[in-house]
């Protein structure tokens, strides 16, 4: 595009013909044999020139004799090429460029990426910097200079974002606007280098590309273990652990002589495609999926090759043949796994039980941390005895006034994957097994409000994994999703130690109620509805009972009146309240205390950020389950498939690399090994080039090759060709040195100049790809989340671990899962707290059939295949994400708090909140519009504080105390205003 | 391609709806940055916004799209085939004449026998064109004169995954754009305060859970992701994030707006941004939709008739009923493409038992959605789209006879039916052997199903392309597709 020749000038192959002719003709006169028209090659000129019976295709020099370009001109449609009914037609200046092509002698060039770079010369004399020579030469063929250095406060913010995914604070800014020393720069650059938080932004484009994901992918999308690979990137990219190690470890760890456990972990990179138990699929055909989604990550994610094309036949536009094709597929299909595997949140083979590589973790202060908890939970709180005991008290007292029992009617039973062997009769339900049964009832007629429902059993071991309802006033077989009863309180008439009755609400399959195990006769559950209902309002109801695998036999249903006559304390506690607390011995009061630290309310945060230290020290220094790769003792025999259909097999082949590109290095073993030596071979030409392709995105928004995931002949041709190659020669030479590269990247004026761009340059070029002017583009769906939760102070800066769940704004999980139908893991949407709600988001749990939605808005890939690219749209879904989901609102009400709470005057703090957000200064303009917008919330909360109470219940963090509430809620909107400023998701 | 016109293409694609720069409610930003480009990019929108320059290619039938998605696999044998010589030769062996060799799924490729199971409720045959309906959709018997079944449709894919993604993206394999993607893609919305591709998700009493959906089946693969299906949820929130946080009413939200367009707008202009621009548009259109979206769900203004012509469960917020009359309220809204799933079709087990619910669950719905479009005159320019992933076999999976005895996938032959825009009324189109289990006559690939809903729309499937890794991909891939005429008025 911005490459167009001269009228007159010598047209290059590459750059001006092949383009076209890749375009146009290839698809029927290319590589592909089997799709070739008239037995006619025009992408290899032997072919092209060669004499036929009417004379060669392309007459080099001259144009009569060419019969291709005859057909070009014809204004018979029979004749015309490309014919009229590709949809394919060329342009008039398309034309001129062939006319002179062929009157120039018709010559042909390699393609440029299957060629190995040489290092270019750096034109002398323009910069130091040799990013900054290359495009300042280019700049001055085109009559444009380069756009000054943008200020350092823009600085800071571009270059913190870019290496660490996180803006700098309103502190940090000041100092680096103030500093004198001519390297702060510099020294700001080699901080952010050597920050822990490098290798997790580092991370984002690498887990994109590998299709990192916490769950299995297809229809039943059942959870998976393969994080500790997630943090084995992370650290890599910490070690800076040199781009062929890398890759080597990651294609074939499991080879290397002496491999270490973070070798092993790291082999986890092609386990991260998607596996299916779905029964019926067929494991042939799952496994010949499999491994061509290894072979186009392969070729996406390293090479820049879309190799999935020559899956089912020849490639149309690249040398590759579908020989070629399986020849790589054959390095992955030795790996012993299974076609039907991964069921019960279990891993698909081959699996191995291993520790973090990941080395930032202090297990030293999270013990630290345990015992604090621990402690503070051990030391009796006499206020908070007291005001739990006068609670107890309270329900107890309540305690069976009125009960009443009514049997409920039932109507229909059914379960998904039974026929029959169940049934309902007046309000039993019988021949229950492992499942999830929805049973329809209507709602007996009460003279007073029906509190809740109670299910009653004969006594066994079972265990009861989850229990809905909901009541309606139509009928429904299935409990509907959508309104689902809440429940105030659970209790048993006894449980089983490890199973309370409240366990029926965790929704995990190995937690559950069950009763002790003494139990005779009759055991029962009792529900109380957080809001009654009646036969009029609600006339019929629905309930769902889960078994995931120890079932009682039968169960009938009942609804009550009045209060549950049952209780969660236990018999020794009920003794021990029974006393007055002067007469209750040493071994009564620790007992009690002990019973008041498990389950009070008032210590749930604490138990809450217990159990996530316990998990974070297991996370840090015990061994965990995950996918790697491995070698079959009996590995797979490799074929050609026809059409790429499992069920063809054809020619055996031999694992080996395409035969266009460069041979593989001398002695090179035929297995994953020798592949990744092939990958990371000096001579490769691919290789270093998508590499530096990829960080240049990176910093620049777009690739020096717009398109990242193809080299080939279709792909786009690189802006700066020399400068391309010169990086990846350097890239290859330092080392495969990625933070020398990315540190020469980020010093080049080229990368600091100022994004302004004035009308002239945006009519010039308004894709930027010249890089007259610094690069600016909207932040990652990751790294807006991560800034809204810095800004507030609530990040949670934690590296590595088991995947979270932050807010959901609905059990989008369940919607469309088997819930109640499968083993499968990850099948309804569990929150987590404490800090689990406030960590980076590379670390939010990756459901492929549900992304986390606040991120998927955000162009966020769903992780099902290999992404390059994400796209980067503005939607109005994106603004009601920041506006209104609860992360970002509580984010704006914990900022408002931080802003509330600085000394100074309005526009000081407005100023520091500006600073902190946006990473500058606010313009006199800006900081009136932003003061006027705090009178008016400060004049609408002071009218109205229970108003301003109620809006800062928003999220669980605490709300801060010390500050009125108006105050608060008034800051809040303007914290909210910042946040959803375009500047402040934007990189500048 | 002149530069300035791909990078506002480029815009153009990123954005929701509409040209980042052009008409930005007061502010006159956009033609500051790109003056001369204003006037190409707004000639004849007309009131579309969005949507690529010619296309549609022709005059299109239909405007607009709904499709009704049967999700998991609902039986042409039991609904829509009548079959004599099932009857005939119920519990006996299916021929190896007409089993042939093809391959059938891990869940009956082991059993010892293939016995014959006739559909398993009576049904007649309605309308001008006789098609045969079973007894288990009385609604849709009544409908038989404004739709064209389609007995021939076909697909390679026998399991559920590849079989729901090919028919709602036209490939097996994850990461291509579905249909209503590549309608908002080509067309545009004509609505500006509604997205241009609404999904809804119900539940079937036959199986439930069903076979899962995913958002794949309404995403946008590998088109901009401004164009994939905005999901429309019963309850309170109807699209995720739509109401404001506690205590913030409709003014309030509205001088916050005020105060970011004025900050926004002056950024921008200071910056040269032509994306800041198009963001103050996407926050506008967000404070639309908290509007429109609540006006458009709350179903209180409609006739007490209209309600019960839908059935008893338009009422409750979720079920497929109430998603069929959101649905014609979003069609009368203008929205291009609307599409509903309804989970638990896939009998395995229990056929006997499931199919029935799982038939009263839509019957009557489906048959109101098109009397009540037809009613209101949209019927003409509105395609319906009566669809699922597969059939079933004509054999049984489990016992003859037995209870639980259920059937399994089947993709040599299934039916579908059309409606509405373009198509040919009280129509029958294609046919199978004597026990539905091949096609005998006028065969439909689901490629040339996706071809002909274009081709309603005024699309040549062959035209619609996107550029996607070397390749310019379409909804109906690289195998040759073809309009099916016979099915058009």
């Amino acid at each position: 595009m911005v490459a167009a020749c001269g009228l007159g000038d010598p047209v290059s192959y590459n750059r001006d013909v092949r383009p076209i002719l890749s375009e146009n003709c290839f698809s029927c006169h290319g590589f592909d044999e089997h799709g070739r028209k008239a037995k006619l090659r025009l992408d290899r000129r032997e072919d092209a020139v060669a004499p036929r019976e009417d004379g060669p295709a392309i007459a080099p020099g001259k144009l009569a004799g060419s019969l291709a370009w005859q057909r070009i001109i014809s204004d018979d449609p029979d004749d015309l090429m490309p014919p009229p009914e590709s949809h394919l037609a060329l342009t008039p200046a398309q034309k001129d460029i062939l006319r002179r092509w062929i009157e120039q002698g018709a010559p042909y060039e390699p393609h440029w990426a299957f060629v190995p770079p040489r290092l270019p010369a750096v034109p002398r004399g323009v910069a130091p910097n040799p990013v900054d020579a290359f495009v300042r030469h280019r700049l001055r063929a085109e009559g444009l200079s380069p756009s000054p250095e943008a200020d350092r406060a823009t600085l800071i913010r571009r270059v913190s974002l870019d290496l660490t995914g996180l803006a700098p604070t309103a502190e940090e800014v000041e100092a680096f606007v103030r500093d004198p020393d001519p390297d702060a720069y510099v020294r700001l650059v080699d901080r952010l280098l050597a920050s822990p938080h490098h290798g997790e932004r580092l991370a984002l484009e690498w887990l994109d590309a590998a299709r990192y994901a916490d769950t299995n992918g297809y229809s039943i999308d059942g959870g998976r273990h393969l994080w500790l690979w997630r943090d084995w990137v992370i650290q890599a990219f910490n070690d800076n652990l040199p781009y062929d190690r890398f890759l080597v470890e990651q294609l074939a760890g499991d080879l290397l002589p002496g491999r270490t456990e973070a070798q092993l972990v790291a082999t986890g990179f092609q386990r991260n495609n998607m596996v299916t138990h779905e029964g019926g699929t067929i494991p042939e055909e799952n496994l010949a999926n499999y491994n061509a989604d290894r072979v186009r990550t392969l070729g996406e994610a390293v090479l820049g090759l879309t190799l999935a094309c020559a899956q089912c036949h020849d490639h149309k536009y690249d040398p590759l043949s579908q020989r070629d094709y399986f020849r790589l597929f054959a390095y992955f299909n030795t790996l012993g796994d299974k076609g039907l595997d991964g069921d019960g949140g279990a891993n698909a083979g081959p699996v191995a039980k291993l520790r973090t590589p990941l080395r930032a973790g202090d297990p030293e202060r999270v013990r630290g941390r345990i015992a604090v908890l621990r402690a503070l939970l051990a030391t009796p709180d006499e206020a908070l005895l007291a005001a739990w005991e006068r609670e107890q008290r309270a329900r107890l007292a309540e305690r069976a006034r009125g009960i009443q029992l009514h049997p409920v009617p039932l109507q229909r039973i059914s379960t998904p994957n039974s026929g029959g062997g169940f049934s309902v009769e007046g309000n039993l339900l019988r021949g229950l097994g492992a499942a999830a049964y929805d049973v329809l009832g209507q709602t007996p007629r009460t003279d007073r409000p029906i509190a809740g429902i109670r299910l009653v059993f004969p006594a066994s071991n079972f265990l009861l994994t989850a229990v809905d309802a909901t009541a309606d006033r139509v009928p429904s077989d299935q409990v509907n999703l959508h309104r689902l009863m809440r429940f105030s309180r659970v209790t048993a008439s006894s449980w089983h130690p490890r199973h309370p009755a409240a366990d029926v609400r965790a929704f995990d399959k190995h937690r559950g109620w069950s009763p002790a195990p003494e139990a005779k006769g009759e055991v029962h559950l009792t529900l109380t509805f957080e809001r009654p209902i009646t036969a009029e309002t609600h006339p019929w109801l629905t309930t769902q009972v889960y078994f995931a695998s120890r079932a009682a036999p039968e169960a009938r249903l009942y609804v009550f009146t009045g209060d549950d006559d049952g209780t969660d304390l236990p018999d020794d506690i009920l003794a021990i309240l029974g006393k007055p607390a002067e007469a209750r011995g040493p071994a009564e009061r620790a007992r009690l205390w002990e019973h008041v630290a498990a389950h009070a309310d008032a210590l749930r945060a604490a138990r809450v950020d217990l159990a996530n230290a316990e998990e974070r020290l297991r996370a840090l220094t015990e061994p965990h389950p995950t996918m790697v790769m491995a070698v079959s003792s009996q590995p797979r025999e490799t074929f050609i498939l026809e059409r790429g259909d499992y069920s063809q097999p054809r020619e055996k082949v031999a694992a080996g690399t395409p035969s266009f590109l460069p041979p593989l290095p001398e002695g090179s073993t035929a297995d994953r090994l020798g592949l990744a030596r092939w990958v990371t071979m000096p001579d490769n030409p691919l290789t270093a080039r998508v590499a530096v392709n990829r960080a240049w995105k990176m910093l620049f928004g777009t690739g020096l090759v717009s398109t990242p995931a193809d080299f080939g002949l279709q792909g786009a041709l690189p802006s700066h060709p020399e400068l391309l190659d010169w990086l990846a020669v350097d890239f290859v030479d330092s080392g495969w040195d990625h933070r020398r590269l990315l540190r020469l990247l980020v010093l080049s004026q080229t990368y600091r100049q100022s994004s302004r761009a004035t009308p002239g340059l945006l009519e010039r070029d308004p894709s930027n790809r010249l890089l007259a002017r610094g690069p600016r583009f909207r932040l990652p769906a990751e790294f807006i989340r991560d800034h809204a939760l810095k800004v507030s102070g609530l990040l949670v800066r934690d590296l590595g671990g088991p995947s979270v769940n932050p807010y959901s704004p609905f059990d989008l999980w369940r919607e469309v899962s088997h819930y109640g139908s499968t083993p499968a893991t990850a099948q309804t949407f569990v929150q987590d707290h404490g800090d689990k709600l406030y960590r980076r988001s590379l670390y939010t749990y990756w459901k492929r059939t549900a992304p986390p939605p606040n991120l998927a808005a955000f162009d966020a890939p769903n992780r099902e295949v290999c992404a390059v690219d994400r796209p980067q749209t503005i939607t109005p879904l994106q603004a009601l994400v920041t506006l209104n989901d609860t992360q970002f609102a509580e984010a704006a009400r914990a900022l408002g708090g931080r802003v509330a709470a600085r000394p100074g005057d309005d526009a000081s703090r407005v100023r520091w909140a500006a600073l902190e957000t946006l990473g500058r200064p606010p313009t006199e303009r800006e900081s009136g519009v932003l003061l006027s917008a705090l009178a008016r919330e400060r004049a609408r909360y002071a009218a109205d504080p229970a108003r301003a109470a109620a809006a800062l219940r928003v999220g669980d963090s605490a709300v801060r105390g010390e500050i009125p509430s108006g105050e608060q809620a008034a800051w809040m909107q303007v914290a909210s205003l910042l946040l959803n400023l375009s500047e402040t998701i934007t990189r500048n | 391609m002149d530069p300035r016109i791909e990078h506002l293409e480029h815009l153009t694609r990123r954005t929701f709806v509409g040209q980042a720069a052009r008409g930005i409610g007061g502010l006159a930003l956009g033609t500051m940055l790109l003056p001369d480009l204003l006037a190409k990019a707004g000639a004849g929108a007309g009131s579309r916004v969005g949507g690529l320059p010619g296309v549609p290619h022709f005059a299109p039938k239909a405007k607009r799209v709904v499709c009704l998605f049967q999700s998991g696999g609902l039986s042409h044998i039991d609904l829509f085939e009548d079959k004599p010589e099932l009857r005939r030769l119920a519990g006996q062996d299916l021929p190896p004449s007409a089993k042939g060799t093809q391959r059938l799924t891990g869940m009956t490729s082991g059993q010892s026998r293939y016995p014959l199971q006739p559909s398993i409720a009576g049904g007649k045959l309605c309308g001008r064109q006789g098609a045969w309906i079973s007894d288990l959709l009385p609604h849709i018997q009544t409908i038989a004169d404004d739709i064209c079944v389609i007995r021939s449709m076909n697909t390679e894919a026998i399991n559920h995954d590849p079989a729901i993604t090919y028919m709602n993206t036209g490939n097996q394999l994850p990461g291509y754009a579905s249909i209503g993607a590549w309608a908002s893609y080509g067309l545009g919305t004509e609505n500006a305060n509604l997205p241009a591709f609404i999904a809804m998700v119900s539940q079937g009493t036959g199986k439930n859970p069903g076979q899962p959906v995913f958002s794949r089946l309404w995403g946008s693969g590998f088109l901009p992701s401004s164009h994939q299906g905005v999901g429309l949820r019963p309850g309170a929130n109807p699209v995720l994030y739509l109401n404001n946080p506690p205590t913030v009413d409709a003014a309030q939200r509205r001088a916050l707006l005020d105060d970011l367009a004025l900050l926004n707008d002056e950024r921008a202009r200071e910056l040269g941004d032509p994306d800041t621009v198009a963001r103050i548009k996407a926050y506008e259109m967000a404070f639309r939709m908290q509007t429109s979206v609540p006006e458009l769900t709350n179903i209180s203004g409609e006739s007490p008739a209209t309600l019960a012509a839908y059935g008893p469960e338009v009422t409750k917020p979720g079920s497929y009923a109430a998603n069929c009359l959101l649905a014609r309220r979003l069609l009368e809204r203008n929205v291009r493409f609307v599409q509903l799933f309804h989970r638990g079709w896939d009998q395995h087990v229990s056929l006997g038992r499931q199919l029935p619910n799982q038939c009263r669950d839509i019957d009557q719905p489906t048959a109101a959605l098109v009397k009540d479009l037809k009613a209101r005159g949209l019927l003409e320019d509105t395609l319906v789209v009566f669809a699922t992933e597969f059939g079933r076999t004509s054999f049984t999976q489990g016992g003859f006879g037995s209870p639980g005895a259920g059937r399994d996938h089947h993709g040599r032959c299934f039916s579908i039916w059309l409606a509405g825009g373009g198509i040919k009324a009280g129509h029958l189109h294609g046919a199978t052997d004597d026990f539905g289990y091949n096609i005998a006559k006028d065969p439909v690939h689901l490629r040339d199903f996706h071809a002909t809903l274009l081709h309603c729309l005024g699309i040549d499937h062959e035209r619609l392309t996107y550029r996607f890794r070397g390749l310019n991909a379409r909804l109906t891939g690289v195998e040759p597709a073809k309009v099916v005429k016979g099915v058009l008025a």
